[in-house]
């Protein structure tokens, strides 16, 4: 195994980790705040259509990225209002949500560019060494400088979420609606509200998620293009323990088992890929099963905050 | 108030269907197309001939599979949202039996059924037991499995079981295959009738199926009343599984014939639909299946029709499904009981 | 002394029941305001209405004289009213100081700014006596710290006026002594306190008001100099002694059931046993009497084996209970109206007539064919004749049972219960938000039952309840039984005491 193998193996887990990181981060946010999101998947792929449509539009991947972020807002307030408001239960609703936002993709796709049309293509969002003319094969000048503007963005958000869950007012107020909303209410703190900021963040997190695969990772729309990450990144908020550092560790070991099956897929190699590819799913299920259901999460996941109750 | 609870949950449904209707004939009108035209050939296409609809009912089939399994175990309150990894556990060990074991004819045929079923049942265990032992949310469990299995399913048709050059498994021999019963529709669809006909009168007329449904409704008063509660947690998952597997040995045997990527995909989530969908009444979901694979077979003659594409179809079922669980959630808010009682008041006194 | 707060004519309903019915309250500046009533009396639904959880029927809150419109726990703490809930609303995963800055608004930055926060903090701890560890979790710490943390959570936002929802519940004595230090401190400082409580010794000491709720209406208001705790107990409990229109028994049968030295964690006080011995016999109702919360409801989950014993033995009809779950004491003919009718008792979405089946469906009357095979005319001819026998109003019997009345909820369950002929019946709470009607009716089964040689084991914190029914009247106190009277003539005084824990 030579040196080259393991540096691209590298850098290319960074690669497969940054969707997860934006698409983890938007679950992140929606459990802190009570709301167990099963549909990141679908929210990704509307995110991923929109980004991809609108920088096929415009030529610009940023411009597809901004509104990517805004589709994700745009359906996910179905959910948050399903919900939050009519008190849905959360996880089935999550699901209709990946029903829902990846036939609108596919929809959209069809209704713009035909059905069986040629492969429509755009193009991807420049690195920081590009823009700045660096050329170089120096590995740490590919892992720091070769990077589109979204990988910052995304070690970026994952510093603020840290900082803003363990030290700022906000943050703590943010968590306790998701740990025990009627303790926070009698605190004065909008239960409710909270919740739908949560929702917006969390769509136009997911939506950048979606929206990076097409702007940045792929030049190329497919249905299903999400495959699976949306399911991955909610495998990471439990396998990184509900922490934004946590989530970050195993959205690069995801990213890292990702990387990894590709090479295996290249190669050629007699181990089935898909072996590796079943990691996530699998920690998930033993890091749940090892940790119990007490300790699973935010206390008020999943349960329906209502105002009035005896 | 008698009879009120009931008919909201039949008016729900088909006031969703209503409006996703509404909205799908706008973007049809939108993308330049006649409604009406596009209706009358999506019916066509899903009913207008005799094999037209064998087909909807061989496109319906493994939905109903899919749809009773979550109705099942829905009814004993636990959420099995893994009836995707569970179609396809059965369908796995089916393709087995039925390529490599040099098994043919009925034989196979009812062994392949069977250990379907039993692999099913297994693996919808997996979430059962950690729900039961361990406390542990069933839902995200069963999702993770449904990769699991799928990535499973992947390894199988790119690997073990793979036949020739392109990733697939072997078809199943001819004399293995159900057997047709009308147009496409095969003996696979009566078997999945059967079995909605034994959910349904499991549930309503034996009082094991009693109790399983009283344990759903309410876990602390079956409970105080005595019914051993994780048993019928455990089993409602063993069962909705092995239909879920049974399905999966069905499909392969009926209509796929082999494994290949995309095999059963979506069916997981679209049976927990059309079971909400349904109400959970086994009877009610298979129509509803009925109902959603007449949209999918019949957009494809819309297409041709009116150029619009199949998938306004799929944005028709997706509608229905946001507008049905939205407004079941919305009948059961407390403000908008009083609301409706207040109504009746108001009637009473008129 | 100035007037801080007054609430007239408060009335809160939910569904059909009234939990607070046109109630008054006036609380002073710089007093000690004690709440007095038993269990379900309105106390807690009254100061829920005051902080803002719930929003009264009918009714205004003045503060300082000004009409104030509370919708919500913000508004209340922004006026000056701080609460500490009977359940502490703390946040599990939290610090300590987490949870009283929680929802802070008085302070600028976006940051927490720990130093200064905790120095804060501690000044305030100092002043009231409220010792605390600011940096440990909230579960690592015990109940009576985590109440000097709501305690703080109130003060630290500037609390005029804090509400205590029975807060020397789950305190040691010495606790207790601490707690009213600082309300003194607080009375000093000129800000009120709203004491809820049902213990006659502590409101005796520290009121300096008291006002008496019952049924959900206020009874009166009383100076503490100028009363004594036996006029405030006859208010509380409302009792004109009216002697029971049943015939007490005083000699039982052999006994159904016998609990010797039962053991269930034993070192909570209120949720817990604390060697326990206790013996039901046949044809004669026995009463535990006490206030909600010391141990009642585990004693009736062991003797209907919902909760296993950690010591001590349990005899049925003579031997031994060696496996507690509910079916096996359902097979030994034990029946069971549980405390919540609603959690417990009844599945609301069924209809009426299979809650009436609900046990029984295996039943050879029911089913055929080891219950395969549900006879559903033998069902349904069974229902409508227990709904006759029972008068259960319903539109009909497919009526899902969440839309009846509570008293016909509650008899369904008594009818599924009864038809068992059972050897036992534990009866917890029976008659809870009836009305007269519903409840005597109960009462008639329940003595029916007695005389039909069944025993009856009936917990109720309705005091009056009680003394109607009961044969023997046994008292328990933070999980002990405190003392056997007689149902015949009971010495009222004695049992009182007792009830208090002397």
């Amino acid at each position: 195994m030579d040196m080259t193998f393991v540096t691209n193996l590298l850098l290319a887990s960074v690669h497969m980790a940054t969707p997860l990181i934006f698409l983890a981060l938007a679950e992140l946010y929606s459990q802190r705040a009570g709301l167990v999101h099963i549909g990141i998947e679908g929210l990704a792929a509307i995110g991923s259509l929109t980004g991809f449509l609108v920088s096929y539009i415009s030529g610009s991947p940023m411009t597809g990225m901004f509104l990517g972020a805004l589709m994700g807002i745009l359906v996910n307030m179905i959910y948050a209002y399903a919900t939050i408001t009519l008190c849905a239960e959360q996880t089935v609703y999550g699901m209709i949500i990946n029903i829902f936002a990846l036939a609108l993709a596919s929809f959209i796709y069809r209704v713009y560019f035909g059905a069986g049309a040629s492969l429509a293509q755009v193009n991807l969002m420049s690195t920081l060494s590009s823009a700045l003319g660096i050329t170089s094969d120096n590995f740490f000048v590919e892992l720091l400088l070769d990077q589109t503007l979204m990988v910052y963005l995304a070690y970026g958000l994952v510093l603020f979420t840290a900082v803003y869950f363990n030290k700022t007012k906000s943050g703590l107020n943010y968590k306790a609606v998701g740990e025990y909303p009627k303790a926070a209410a009698t605190l004065g703190i909008n239960v409710i509200g909270v919740k739908y900021v949560a929702s917006i963040i969390c769509g136009a997190l997911a939506g950048m998620g979606g929206a990076y695969l097409t702007t940045c990772y792929s030049t190329t729309y497919v249905d299903g293009n999400v495959a699976g990450r949306g399911f991955i990144a909610l495998a990471a908020v439990i396998f990184g323990r509900w922490s934004a550092g946590g989530v970050l560790l195993a959205c690069l070991f995801f990213g890292f088992c990702d990387a990894l099956q590709i090479r295996l897929q290249i190669s050629g190699s007699s181990m089935p890929y898909q072996f590796f590819q079943m990691i996530p799913y699998i920690a998930t299920v033993a890091v749940l099963t090892l940790i119990g259901a007490k300790k699973a999460g935010p206390k008020g996941a999943g349960k329906p905050y209502r105002k009035e109750e005896r | 108030m008698k009879h009120s609870g009931k008919l909201i949950s039949v008016l729900v449904p088909l006031v969703s269907v209503m409006m996703a209707f509404v909205i799908g004939c706008a973007i049809i009108a939108i993308l330049g197309a006649s409604p009406v035209t596009a209706l009358q050939a999506l019916w066509t296409g899903a009913f207008g001939t005799a094999r037209n609809i064998s087909t909807t009912l061989s496109r319906a089939t493994p939905l109903i599979f899919t749809s009773l399994c979550a109705c099942f175990a829905y009814r004993c309150g636990v959420f099995n949202l893994g009836g995707e990894g569970q179609f396809m556990m059965g369908s796995i060990i089916c393709c087995y039996i039925a390529t490599r074991t040099g098994l043919t004819g009925l034989p196979a045929i009812l062994l392949c059924l069977l250990a379907g079923a039993v692999f099913g049942g297994l693996w919808a265990m997996i979430p059962g037991i950690l729900k039961v032992f361990r406390g542990q949310n069933e839902m995200i469990i069963s999702i993770m499995l449904n990769y699991v299995a799928s990535l499973f399913m992947s390894v199988i048709y790119t690997n073990w079981l793979r036949d020739g050059t392109v990733p697939q498994t072997a078809a199943v021999p001819d004399e293995t295959r159900l057997t047709r019963i009308f147009g496409r529709a095969t003996t696979g669809f009566l078997i999945a009738l059967v079995v909605g006909a034994l959910i349904y009168y499991f549930l309503f007329n034996t009082s094991m199926g009693f109790q399983l449904r009283a344990v759903g409704l309410n876990m602390t008063t079956a409970e105080y009343n005595g019914f051993a509660v994780k048993k019928y947690i455990l089993l409602s998952f063993i069962v909705s599984g092995a239909i879920a597997g049974l399905g999966g040995s069905a499909e392969l045997l009926g209509t796929q014939y082999r494994l290949i990527s995309g095999f059963a995909s979506g069916y997981g989530f679209d049976g927990v639909a059309m079971a909400l969908i349904g109400q959970l009444h086994p009877l009610a979901t298979m129509a509803v299946a009925i109902f959603f694979a007449a949209l999918r077979v019949g957009s494809t003659a819309m297409q041709t029709a009116t150029g619009v594409p199949t998938s306004v179809s799929d944005i028709i079922q997706a509608l229905v499904i946001v507008f049905t669980v939205a407004g079941l959630a919305m009948v059961k808010l407390p403000s908008f009981k009083t609301a409706l009682a207040r109504l009746h008041m108001k009637k009473e006194a008129a | 002394m100035e007037e801080l707060l007054r609430m007239e004519h408060i009335t809160k309903r939910f569904g059909d029941v009234y939990a607070n019915r046109d109630i008054d309250l006036e609380v002073r500046k710089g007093e000690v305001h004690t709440l007095l009533g038993e269990n379900g009396a309105g106390k807690s639904t009254l100061m829920n209405v005051l902080f803002g959880l719930y929003q009264p029927t009918e009714g205004s809150i003045y503060l300082r004289g000004q009409k104030v419109r509370i919708d919500s726990p913000a508004q209340a703490v922004r006026l000056g009213i701080g609460m500490v809930h009977q359940h502490f609303m703390l946040v599990e995963a939290m610090t300590v100081f987490e949870n009283i800055i929680l929802g802070d608004k008085n302070t600028k930055g976006i940051f927490i700014d720990k130093e200064a926060r905790k120095k804060e903090i501690v000044e305030l701890s100092e002043r009231y006596g409220l010792d605390v560890e600011l940096d440990k979790p909230v579960t690592e710490i015990a109940v009576g710290a985590q109440q000097r943390v709501e305690i703080l959570k109130a003060l630290y936002r500037g609390a005029e006026l804090l509400v205590l929802d029975e807060p020397s519940a789950a305190l040691t004595d010495l606790e207790v002594e601490g707690l009213f230090r600082m309300m003194g401190k607080l009375k000093e400082e000129g800000k009120s306190v709203i004491f809820i409580s049902h213990k006659m010794r502590e409101v005796m000491r520290i009121s300096d008001r008291i006002t008496i709720l019952r049924d959900g209406r206020t009874i009166r208001t009383l100076d503490r100099e100028a009363t004594t705790g036996e006029e405030l107990a006859d208010l509380m409990i409302g009792r004109e002694l009216v002697p029971s229109q049943y015939v007490k028994v005083e000699q039982a049968g052999e006994p159904v059931i016998a609990l010797r030295e039962v053991d269930y964690h034993k070192t909570s006080k209120h949720n817990g046993l604390n060697g326990v011995t206790l013996t039901v016999g046949r044809g004669e109702v026995v009463g535990i009497a006490g206030v909600d919360g010391n141990g009642q409801s585990q004693l009736a989950q062991v003797v209907t084996g919902v909760i296993a014993p950690d010591a001590g033995s349990v005899d049925m009809k003579g031997s031994t209970v060696a496996q507690f779950t509910p079916n096996g004491f359902i097979l030994e003919n034990v029946s069971h109206i549980p405390e919540d009718r609603n959690k417990m008792g009844l599945v609301g979405d069924m209809s009426v007539k299979d809650n009436i089946v609900l046990k029984a469906t295996g039943d050879p009357r029911f089913s055929a064919a080891k219950g395969f095979f549900l006879k559903k005319k033998a069902i349904r001819d069974h229902a409508l004749a227990i709904q006759k026998k029972y008068d259960i109003r319903c539109a009909s019997i497919d009526q899902e049972a969440r839309n009846l009345s509570g008293g016909n909820q509650q008899k369904i369950i008594l009818a599924r219960e009864m038809e068992s002929q059972p050897d036992l019946l534990v009866a917890v709470h029976p008659t809870r938000g009836l009305d007269i009607g519903a409840a005597s009716f109960i009462h008639d089964v329940m003595i029916e039952a007695r005389d039909r040689g069944c025993g009856v084991l009936l917990i109720s914190a309705d005091f009056d309840e009680i003394l109607e029914v009961s044969d023997r009247i046994v008292v328990m106190f933070e999980g002990q039984v405190m003392g056997e009277f007689s149902g015949k003539e009971p010495p009222i005084d004695q049992i009182s005491l007792a009830m208090a824990g002397k």
